[in-house]
């Protein structure tokens, strides 16, 4: 329980708007959305004795299955309940969908972490966020499995909210997203300008920065080397030039190409070029033409 | 059992095609029951039929619990529009629903040459798993092989595949193995 208190305590998650602040809005029959959970209708109140207490909760059911859901009354705020998204919301979460998507995060860790903190606390949003962002990365790659999970799940939370927001079965939901990511060919929509998609708050202590040299931006996994020559160019580029804010453009580049290579992952272009440099071993020079020669060589016995 | 109504005149080849492949793609039995007329009420003024209104007109077929019905249309299709329009319209089922429907309005002309028929075979076969995967529950797919990927998609090539993948498979057949019969 320890452990519960801290979390709490440093872990209060973005309120959004829509986010119930307190038990008293809820009443029966309410339709509300329970952040990883999807769609869930209040039934009631309802007291029960756990570890020797006694609290009060609030009874939901899961829409999809039925499934019983039991939330404390104190911590309705903290969990992220949230009201069903409004029509015109949904409008523009389609806007958003169907916009260009920019470039996806291609590290991992960050993508992850990232996509965890908005399906919970990023409203309809940041689910739609999630989706359009894997979704994109999906085109460059196979998605991992936990990714596809990960997809999937917020590709169903996001469908079942469209559903109850405009009164349609799921399946026209989401052939209503899959026509705003996927539009067929020779489809243009007249787009409104998408919302702001949310901040997501991360407390500092989880946010580690990565180390200068050791930027991961997942072009290992793509198969693209960098050029080596590349960092030094731009910096010599930005002496030149003299400013100290040329100097501050460059910076990353220039601090990499300031740290001596790594053995492992920024030495191998270099190794590759110095192979090719390198003369061919006396021994293998002569096998070739020695095979020719040993079968003319056969055949001119013969003759 | 998934029992296949035509709602207009099919080549027999055709629909053996289409049986032969739900067959192979849900490893459960598939016969043609019969054919049927289409409903009048489903009908809207543009000469399109509305998907959910004609699988809740169409005269009913004798099914067992778990049986799902598929019905093959040459009529168009339509949907309520969404926030940005009308998707293209190949068929409609409700997930976990017991009827579907599939129209080849949308599909590659049937022609008369060998491999016109064919492809035009494939992709009824293909828009078949697809509305009878709904009603197993299955949806959209990721993998423009899988025959749970969208019609529309621009991803789709001349003649997409007709096979779900591994991860539509696993949980059609889990959805099978649960359902009550």
């Amino acid at each position: 329980m320890k452990g519960h208190t801290r979390r709490d305590e440093k872990e209060q998650p973005t309120l959004l708007p829509s986010n119930i602040q307190s038990a008293r809005e809820l009443k029966p029959g309410d339709r509300v959305v329970y952040p990883n959970q999807g769609v869930c209708r209040v039934v009631g109140l309802e007291q029960k004795d756990i570890a020797g207490q006694r609290l009060e909760m609030i009874r939901m059911n899961r829409e999809e299955d039925g499934a019983a859901v039991l939330v404390p009354m104190a911590k309705v705020s903290s969990v992220g309940l949230r009201r069903v998204s409004t029509a015109d919301e949904i409008e523009s979460v389609f806007h958003f969908l169907a916009a260009v998507s920019a470039d996806p995060e291609l590290d991992w860790k960050v993508r992850h972490r990232d996509n965890v903190e908005r399906l919970i606390a990023g409203g309809v949003l940041g689910v739609a966020e999630v989706v359009k962002g894997l979704h994109s990365l999906s085109r460059i790659r196979p998605l991992p499995t936990k990714e596809r999970e990960q997809y999937d799940g917020a590709r169903h939370l996001l469908v079942s909210e469209v559903a109850v927001a405009l009164g349609v079965p799921g399946n026209l939901a989401e052939d209503y997203v899959d026509h705003a990511l996927n539009p067929p060919t020779g489809t243009r929509f007249q787009l409104k300008p998408p919302p702001k998609p949310i901040e997501i708050s991360i407390p500092a202590y989880r946010r580690k920065k990565p180390a200068a040299g050791e930027e991961d931006l997942g072009l290992d996994e793509l198969g693209i080397e960098l050029p080596e020559e590349a960092a030094p160019a731009e910096e010599e580029e930005a002496q030149r030039e003299g400013g100290a804010e040329a100097g501050e453009e460059a910076s990353p580049a220039a601090r990499d190409a300031e740290k001596p290579a790594r053995p492992g992952k920024a030495a191998k272009p270099a190794r590759k070029a110095a192979a090719a440099r390198r003369p061919r071993p006396k021994a293998a020079r002569k096998a070739a033409p020695k095979k020719k020669a040993a079968k003319g060589g056969r055949g001119g016995k013969r003759k | 059992m998934i029992r296949l109504v035509t709602l207009a005149p099919f080549d027999e080849g055709d629909i053996a095609f289409v049986t032969r492949t739900l067959f192979q793609a849900f490893g459960l039995g598939t016969e043609h029951v019969g054919e049927r007329k289409l409903p009048a009420e489903a009908e809207s003024s543009d000469d399109r039929y509305d998907g959910p209104k004609l699988l809740e007109e169409v005269s009913p077929v004798r099914t067992f619990a778990d049986d799902k019905v598929l019905y093959l249309a040459i009529v168009p299709l339509s949907m309520k529009p969404g926030p940005l329009g009308e998707p293209p319209c190949y068929g409609f089922s409700r997930y976990g629903g017991e009827r579907a429907v599939v129209s080849s309005a949308l599909l590659p002309p049937r022609g008369v040459t060998e491999a016109s028929i064919e492809r035009f075979r494939r992709r009824l076969a293909r828009e078949s798993v697809h509305y009878v995967g709904h009603l197993w529950d299955l949806h959209h797919c990721l993998d423009a092989r899988c025959a749970m990927h969208p019609s529309w998609s621009p991803l789709l090539g001349d003649d997409p595949g007709f096979e779900l993948d591994s991860f539509c498979r696993d949980k059609s057949e889990q959805r099978i193995r649960l359902a009550k019969t």
